[in-house]
């Protein structure tokens, strides 16, 4: 975290005391690649409460964990958000709908498993309705251990996030259409044919 | 004691019930399935107003669901357990509705979970679980664990 | 009005509330049927939650069931920990030593302050007021700091255990909790100012969504609802349980079963509850913390039944304990409060309600989606 803000230099003008945060080189990198810039500084939550994580979004979205410091603020509708945060177990239920939610999101987006459930069914394993393993059924861009993680996880995520975006190492919804095949299969044998069938193709948009 | 005045006049209208309070605010009732549906009717009457929860035992062994219905007074806080047993090869029931409204999602819960018919309940439809295409899972005859590993793989 | 000799016919739309929508909290879905602005019928939807507990507690002996339980529901832990180690030391037999009553009183209070703060924040951001929402969930981030403290975990304590409470207090907590209570007692105050007496809050709730004393009975309803109709139920009286005999404390009641008193009957609940805790830390009694059952790796629990009660934050929670002997758990079938809120009366109230009302109801009912599906 120590790497977030950089204070430059300070300057003093009567009894106001103020604080530069970037210098040069710290411009002409955002003005190099203003995308990137833009997207990592406003990831945009979808609000959906998937599991028992959810208890752990309202501390960090407000007035005490602060998210909306990183650029992270909740957004109603998947259309206007870039940031899917799967809080927790999902549901065979909570799969269809996150399905569904997922594929609303316009590219570029990033999916982040939030708990040790979705890592491979966490307390949850013998579960006869959780899944095991989000990972087959939909594309996850990086990992949250703990159960529950703690916010200071989520702001570590959130920074390891801009980090991979940088580095353009975040391509889960790129992933998705390549192998949609792979993941149509698995989600399939869980929801059944005829709920895949109902999903209208994903539409793809040459960029 | 309520409770033991309570127990004799159950025991008193109904012969071929067992009655026990094993302590205070507590009674619990044993009958079969024929005098259950009255014996709760004049429970009701008696200041058992209150349906706090409908469950079911699967008896696995003895072949019977234990059908057990939970009410309490709201005068003296005496919680009462009513329990009959069916059979679990063809499970069903007569419901109590018209005791209790709020009955119907207990039943329908059971129903899904169980696999109890519930004479009587027009709302039976899927409630928790979606494209279920197994036996109703929690009867003891159902593996979790082996299910889980088979449909949701666990490497 | 109509133009020209076209006749204007309503038509009726299907919309599903939920689960992805800004106004659920929790993993829960409401399809409505509306006409226009008004609802015509509301059917609730749960099973996106559904873990199959009681099934999994099946496969678990009573120690190992013990961090299962308090998922059961998120936002107010505690209670089912609680239930759970009051059917296991019933049916096994076990005394619990007083001090850990009165640890059991402090944490279950604590748990439903920072459920009461949670529903707070929702609802307030719910009706509009967000400013209410971040001042309520950073002071409830106070008490799960003071969870962290006795427990080492802020959501899932797994503190209250067969036998008594997991680890006794550390130095410096009562100083600590008194700190935190007094920042609440203050803050109350400023809710009190900004958003219970606001005129704008009481148009919104004043008359909405009204719950008569006979309905709320014929529905099996318990808690703060049926508290908020005029009827003083509260189990913590009836049969009390952890130290709550020797506590001195009111149960709110208000009338008329509307929104308003609902929130009412929530807000007045805080107040007790600091209260109570207060009583807890000063006529605390010494001694252990936790009376060790017999050797957990191989605990046979008798034969038997029990069904115990508790008062959570939203209403009686119970647990039907079966044992068969043997040191695995035979059947656990936990009454959770929300079950006849969310479903039946949820269904019957939003009937001829307007839109913007949906999620108001679903949270001035207070209803918890985990605890519904299990």
């Amino acid at each position: 975290m120590a790497n977030v803000i950089r204070v430059v230099r300070t300057y003093t003008r009567g009894d106001h005391r103020g604080l530069i945060l970037l210098d040069r080189a710290d411009i002409k990198k955002a003005l190099k690649d203003p995308h990137k810039w833009g997207e990592k500084y406003s990831l945009w939550v979808t609000y959906f409460c998937t599991g028992c994580g959810i208890i752990e979004i309202p501390p960090v979205i407000t007035a005490r964990w602060d998210a909306e410091r990183f650029g992270v603020k909740p957004m109603a509708t998947p259309r206007q958000a870039n940031l899917f945060l799967i809080t927790g177990y999902v549901s065979v239920k909570t799969l269809r709908a996150i399905i569904i939610t997922y594929e609303q999101m316009p590219d570029p987006k990033y999916l982040v498993a939030f708990g040790s459930c979705p890592i491979d069914g966490g307390l949850y394993y013998t579960s006869y309705n959780t899944i095991n393993h989000l990972d087959r059924y939909l594309p996850v861009d990086g990992w949250i251990a703990g159960c529950m993680p703690r916010p200071e996880a989520i702001f570590i995520a959130v920074t390891k996030l801009w980090k991979m975006i940088d580095g353009e190492m975040v391509d889960g919804y790129k992933r998705y259409r390549k192998n949609i095949d792979y993941y149509r299969k698995n989600q399939e044998r869980v929801l059944g044919r005829e709920f895949i069938e109902s999903i209208p193709p994903p539409v793809t948009v040459e960029t | 004691m309520r409770e033991e005045a309570i127990k004799q006049g159950i025991e008193q209208r109904y012969e071929s019930c067992l009655v026990t309070v094993p302590r205070e605010k507590r009674v619990i009732i044993s009958l079969p399935k024929d005098s259950l549906f009255s014996l709760i009717a004049f429970m009701k009457e008696q200041g058992f107003q209150h349906l706090s929860l409908i469950t079911c035992v699967d008896w696995i062994k003895e072949g019977k669901f234990e059908l057990v219905y939970h009410l309490a007074t709201y005068q003296d806080g005496i919680h009462a357990i009513v329990k009959t047993r069916i059979d679990r090869a063809n499970p069903t029931y007569q419901s109590m509705i018209p005791l209790f409204a709020h009955a119907q999602t207990y039943e329908r819960e059971i129903h899904e979970m169980f696999g109890v018919e519930f004479v009587g309940n027009a709302r039976l439809t899927p409630f928790l679980l979606t494209n279920w295409q197994e036996i109703p899972p929690m009867r003891k005859d159902f593996d979790t664990k082996e299910y889980s590993e088979r449909m949701f793989e666990h490497e | 009005m109509n133009r020209g000799g076209t006749k204007m016919t309503k038509r009726q739309l299907t919309l599903y509330f939920g689960p992805q929508h800004i106004g659920m909290v929790g993993n829960f879905s409401i399809t409505l049927t509306v006409e226009g602005d008004t609802i015509q019928k509301a059917v609730a939807n749960p099973g996106f939650l559904h873990r199959g507990f009681e099934k999994m507690l099946e496969n678990c002996t009573y120690t190992q069931g013990f961090p299962y339980v308090c998922r059961i529901n998120v936002m107010d832990p505690d209670p089912c920990e609680q239930v759970y180690a009051m059917a296991i030391e019933e049916l096994a037999g076990l005394e619990v030593p007083p001090r850990a009553q009165y640890l059991r009183t402090m944490a279950l209070e604590m748990s439903r302050l920072s459920s009461h703060l949670l529903w707070l924040w929702a609802y307030a951001n719910e009706l509009g007021f967000d400013t209410i929402g971040h001042w309520a969930m950073a002071q409830r981030d106070y008490f799960i700091d003071l969870f962290d403290m006795i427990t080492g975990a802020r959501v899932y304590h797994i503190y209250i255990w067969p036998g008594g409470v997991r680890r006794d207090i550390p130095t410096g907590f009562a100083e600590k909790m008194q700190q935190t209570l007094a920042g609440l007692e203050d803050s109350l105050r400023d809710y009190d100012a900004v958003f219970f007496d606001n005129r704008v809050f009481r148009r919104r709730v004043d008359g909405v969504g009204v719950l008569s004393q006979e309905e709320a009975l014929r529905f099996g309803v318990t808690g703060g609802n049926l508290r908020a109709t005029g009827l003083e139920r509260d189990v913590r009286k009836e049969e009390p349980y952890a130290a709550y005999a020797e506590m001195d404390f009111e149960v709110p009641t208000m009338v008329g079963g509307d929104s308003y008193a609902r929130a009412m009957v929530i807000r007045k609940e805080m107040e007790q509850s600091v209260f109570i805790v207060r009583q807890v830390l000063d006529k605390m009694p010494a001694g252990s913390a936790w009376r060790r059952p017999p050797n957990p790796f191989k605990w046979n629990i008798p034969a038997g039944e029990t069904y115990v009660r508790m008062e959570s934050a939203r209403g009686e929670l119970g647990v039907y304990a079966v044992s068969d002997g043997t040191d695995k758990i035979y059947r656990m079938a936990y009454r959770v409060p929300s079950y006849p809120h969310g479903i039946l009366v949820l269904e019957k109230l939003l009937q001829g309600m307007n839109i913007a009302d949906v999620g108001h109801m679903l949270l001035s009912l207070n209803v918890a989606a985990p605890e519904i599906d299990r």
